[in-house]
C-alpha cells in the first residue's frame, strides 16, 4: 500500500488530502485516480505531475513505493 | 545550497533588502532584483487576492534552483518565496541576483524566476472580483 498525498487542487478534485491506495506504478495511479474522482482529477493530472522518492516524475512507468505526492501544475510567482 | 546562494519560503512581508545584502558584493557593478507582484486582473476578469501554498518539500526545491545557477553562473543568488493569503499590491516574490555587469545580472535574473515559476512546487487560488475562486495554472 502506497500513502498518495494530495496537494492543492488535487487535494480539492480528490476531497482529501490523503489515502492509501494499492497502486504499483504511476500510470495505475493516474487511472485510479480518474476513475475515482473524474473530470475534476483528470484536469489536475494533465499538466500535473508526480512525486515519487522526492523526483518530480511524469513517467507512467515509475514504479511507486511507500509514498506519492499528487502535485497539479505549479503556479508559483 | 552554498554561500553564493539563498531560499527562502516565508508567510511574512519578505525582506529584500536582506537578499540584496546577500547577493552584493564589491566585485558587482549590477544588481538585478526582480519582485513578483499580486495584480489586480488576470485573464481579464478582476482579481482581489489570492492564497498561495507550498509543498512542505518546496524550500527544498527553491534551494537547488538557487544554488544551481548560481554554479552555473559563477554569481550569488538569492530567491524568496511567500506563501499564504495575499492581496493586491503584495510581493510573493522577489528574485536577486548580482553581477560584475549588467547584462549577465539581467540574464540570470530571468533565469532564476522562469526555474521558480516551473520548478518549485508552491500553488495559488485566486479569489476573482465577481467572487469565485480557480486553481491558477489549471
Amino acid at each position: 500500500m502506497a500513502e498518495v498525498r494530495y496537494f492543492a487542487a488535487a487535494a480539492d478534485a480528490a476531497g482529501r488530502d490523503s489515502e492509501r491506495l494499492e497502486v504499483a506504478t504511476a500510470g495505475e495511479l493516474r487511472l485510479h485516480l480518474i476513475a475515482a474522482y473524474g473530470d475534476a482529477m483528470a484536469r489536475v493530472l494533465r499538466s500535473g505531475a508526480f512525486l515519487i522518492d522526492g523526483v518530480v516524475s511524469r513517467d507512467d512507468a515509475a514504479p511507486i513505493g511507500a509514498r506519492v505526492d499528487v502535485l497539479p501544475p505549479f503556479a508559483g510567482g | 545550497m552554498g554561500d553564493r546562494s539563498l531560499g527562502l519560503i516565508d508567510e511574512r512581508p519578505l525582506d529584500r533588502a536582506a537578499l540584496e545584502a546577500f547577493v552584493r558584493s564589491s566585485a558587482d557593478g549590477a544588481v538585478v532584483v526582480f519582485e513578483g507582484v499580486i495584480r489586480d486582473h488576470d485573464h481579464g476578469e478582476g482579481v482581489s487576492a489570492l492564497d498561495y501554498s507550498a509543498h512542505p518539500e518546496a524550500l527544498g526545491f527553491l534551494e537547488r534552483i538557487c544554488g544551481q545557477l548560481a554554479e552555473e553562473t559563477g554569481l550569488r543568488v538569492a530567491a524568496a518565496h511567500r506563501v499564504g493569503a495575499l492581496v493586491v499590491g503584495d510581493v510573493a516574490l522577489i528574485a536577486a541576483v548580482a553581477a560584475p555587469h549588467r547584462t549577465e545580472a539581467f540574464t540570470a535574473c530571468a533565469e532564476l524566476v522562469q526555474r521558480i515559476k516551473t520548478g518549485v512546487p508552491i500553488w495559488k487560488r485566486q479569489h476573482l472580483a465577481s467572487g469565485a475562486t480557480e486553481w491558477v495554472g489549471l
